[in-house]
């Protein structure tokens, strides 16, 4: 707890936009066919977005918009949002309270991915309990077809990666670890 | 004999394999977390993180910025998001490039505003930007890019050329680009991690043809030089350089180095600021070997921009002077650089190095991260600040 508190504390990052949480709300109704009543998302495939880091969800729609990151739903929803849209969705995201998933887990394969996770330094970024910081997303609990696809396009370089970290990290992953991970993360619950 | 030899090689390699599933191989850390030692893997120090949208000129601190007497500072245009390397376009337009943004911009002045139109996209980390007969040059980390006549088509730019590929590694591999007296392109090609030994490729400075022919390295044993220039009079090499994390909040220094032709080595990955022996890739080694720096800069202070001052707007004694624009630590407990400082080079005499604009950061507070140096028709200077998103224009008045 310390420790995470000290992480908070390293640098203080001043909002580079004032975002309107009212207008996120608003701006978010259409979002939820997919991603879910409060930004927890039940159709398997699509993200939670509740809870998440709101420079995390940010970065994400800037990568869909300039064209990174690559997605038949996503592309064309991000490409006529402005800068102003995009703070105030994530800021309204990074306030509502993330739900664990109805989702069937193996418990050997999330056992597996639990030691992954320590050996590959999945805490290093995403902190220790993977509810994420800053730009880096809140893994726990999410979705696990989403978390095996994207796991998938960041060893195939197709991510979108912004700086190549998670491209890196996922070179030495199997399709067994990828697997395994996933369960592992899926099953977590999030933290409030 | 050997037949045995290897046949219980083979057996103990298929025992090893066998029992392999059953402990899992330690990878490497992120690359901004490897060399850190265990006894600090609690460190709450990571690099800052950079906002995903530029921020708007009225919310940027820039009142915050002290400099010396007689100089201001205002912003000059924003919009830039993470705003790093910029060039003049001979028709006056100036290029920007960018880091995690992917973005490379062209900004108009429109006399009472400027006007920022995004010339490409999606990019990977496209931070160095140079021009030459009509065309800018862009380098992202895997290619340098060619676009030709662009300023006739800013609102529609041409498709690329792609002049060189780099090695694709991405960590330290954000570069700059600068001409050299001989009409060659220089550019950076960092380590690919914090300490290693880096293959032969990378740790250098190099150049190529504008063209892309003619590749050679220039300078090696350089861990992460983000900024360089020719000096004004001499036409030789300096550059800047950082200097390892975790080894602590005083060392080792970033570091300003001479290279007055091509060929030496300056270090990496086995000594450090010319006097600290690496302690896992300096064993055998001595610091005698290489290239020392001409000045240690601070530790962590992540020097970015580095340009001589040739104009004639500022006072007679900032001419030739270079100005080293500093980012700013994240690898040291109290945060240091956040600044732009000047170093004056004078023949038999110890480089004078002193504060030009201070106060980015408040405490662990970041206020905005200057990056690069641009120098307007007039002498005064543009300043890129890559947390903001944002360019400052520096001038002097009597």
């Amino acid at each position: 707890m310390v420790i995470v508190a000290a992480m908070v504390a390293a640098t203080v990052a001043l909002p580079a936009l004032a975002a309107d949480l009212e207008a996120g709300r608003r701006k978010s109704e259409p979002c939820a066919r997919c991603h879910g009543d409060g930004g927890n998302a039940t159709v398997p495939g699509t993200p939670s977005l509740a809870g998440q880091p709101a420079w995390f969800t940010h970065w994400a729609l800037v990568k869909f918009r300039d064209g990174r990151r690559k997605d038949p739903m996503m592309s064309p929803v991000a490409a006529n949002l402005s800068d102003a849209d995009m703070a105030d969705l994530a800021a309204y995201y990074a306030t509502l309270p993330p739900r664990p998933r109805p989702q069937t887990l193996d418990a050997a394969k999330a056992a597996a991915g639990q030691r992954l996770a320590v050996s590959h330094h999945c805490t290093s970024c995403h902190r220790p309990d993977l509810g994420g910081q800053h730009q880096v997303p809140r893994l726990a609990g999410q979705d696990l077809d989403y978390l095996l696809r994207l796991l998938r396009a960041y060893r195939a370089g197709t991510a979108g990666d912004l700086e190549g970290l998670m491209t890196l990290a996922a070179q030495p992953l199997s399709d067994a670890d990828i697997e395994n991970l996933a369960h592992y993360i899926a099953g977590l619950t999030p933290a409030p | 004999m050997r037949r045995i030899t290897l046949t219980s090689l083979a057996l103990a390699l298929g025992v090893v394999l066998a029992l392999a599933p059953l402990v899992l191989a330690q990878q490497p850390p992120p690359a901004w977390k490897q060399g850190q030692s265990p006894e600090l893997a609690d460190s709450p120090l990571a690099p800052v993180p950079l906002p995903p949208t530029p921020t708007p000129a009225k919310d940027i601190p820039v009142d915050k910025i002290k400099l010396p007497p007689g100089f201001t500072i205002s912003v000059w245009a924003d919009g830039l998001h993470n705003a790093r390397q910029m060039a003049w376009g001979t028709r006056g337009t100036l290029f920007v490039g960018t880091r995690v943004a992917g973005s490379v911009y062209a900004v108009v002045d429109r006399g009472d505003r400027r006007e920022v139109k995004v010339i490409a996209k999606g990019l990977a980390q496209p931070s160095g930007v140079a021009f030459k007969d009509g065309a800018l040059y862009v380098a992202e980390i895997p290619r340098l890019l060619k676009y030709e006549n662009i300023e006739a088509s800013l609102d529609n730019p041409p498709a690329p050329k792609v002049v060189y590929e780099f090695p694709k590694d991405a960590h330290h591999n954000w570069r700059f680009l600068l001409w050299g007296p001989d009409g060659k392109l220089y550019f950076n090609m960092g380590a690919p991690c914090n300490i290693c030994m880096p293959p032969d490729t990378h740790a250098n400075i190099s150049r190529v043809n504008p063209d892309g022919t003619g590749f050679e390295y220039y300078a090696r044993g350089v861990r992460n030089s983000t900024g360089a220039d020719f000096h004004p009079v001499t036409k030789e090499l300096y550059f800047v350089s950082h200097g390892r994390d975790w080894m602590g909040d005083e060392i080792p220094n970033d570091t300003l180095h001479h290279a007055p032709r091509p060929g030496f080595h300056f270090g990496y990955p086995y000594c450090h600021q010319g006097d600290i022996v690496d302690p896992d890739f300096g064993r055998g080694r001595s610091c005698s070997e290489f290239a020392p720096p001409l000045l240690k800069l601070g530790p962590h202070v992540a020097p970015i921009g580095f340009r001589f001052y040739t104009g004639s707007l500022f006072p007679p004694q900032y001419r030739n002077v270079a100005f080293s624009a500093q980012k700013g630590s994240w690898n040291r407990t109290v945060k240091i650089g956040y600044r732009v400082m000047t170093v004056e080079l004078k023949p038999g005499q110890p480089p004078k190095y002193e504060v030009f604009a201070d106060g980015f950061h408040q405490g662990d507070k970041v206020l905005g991260r200057p990056t690069h140096i641009e120098w307007m028709p007039d002498g005064s200077m543009l300043l890129s600040d890559d947390y903001h998103g944002a360019i400052y224009h520096i001038t002097y008045r009597r």
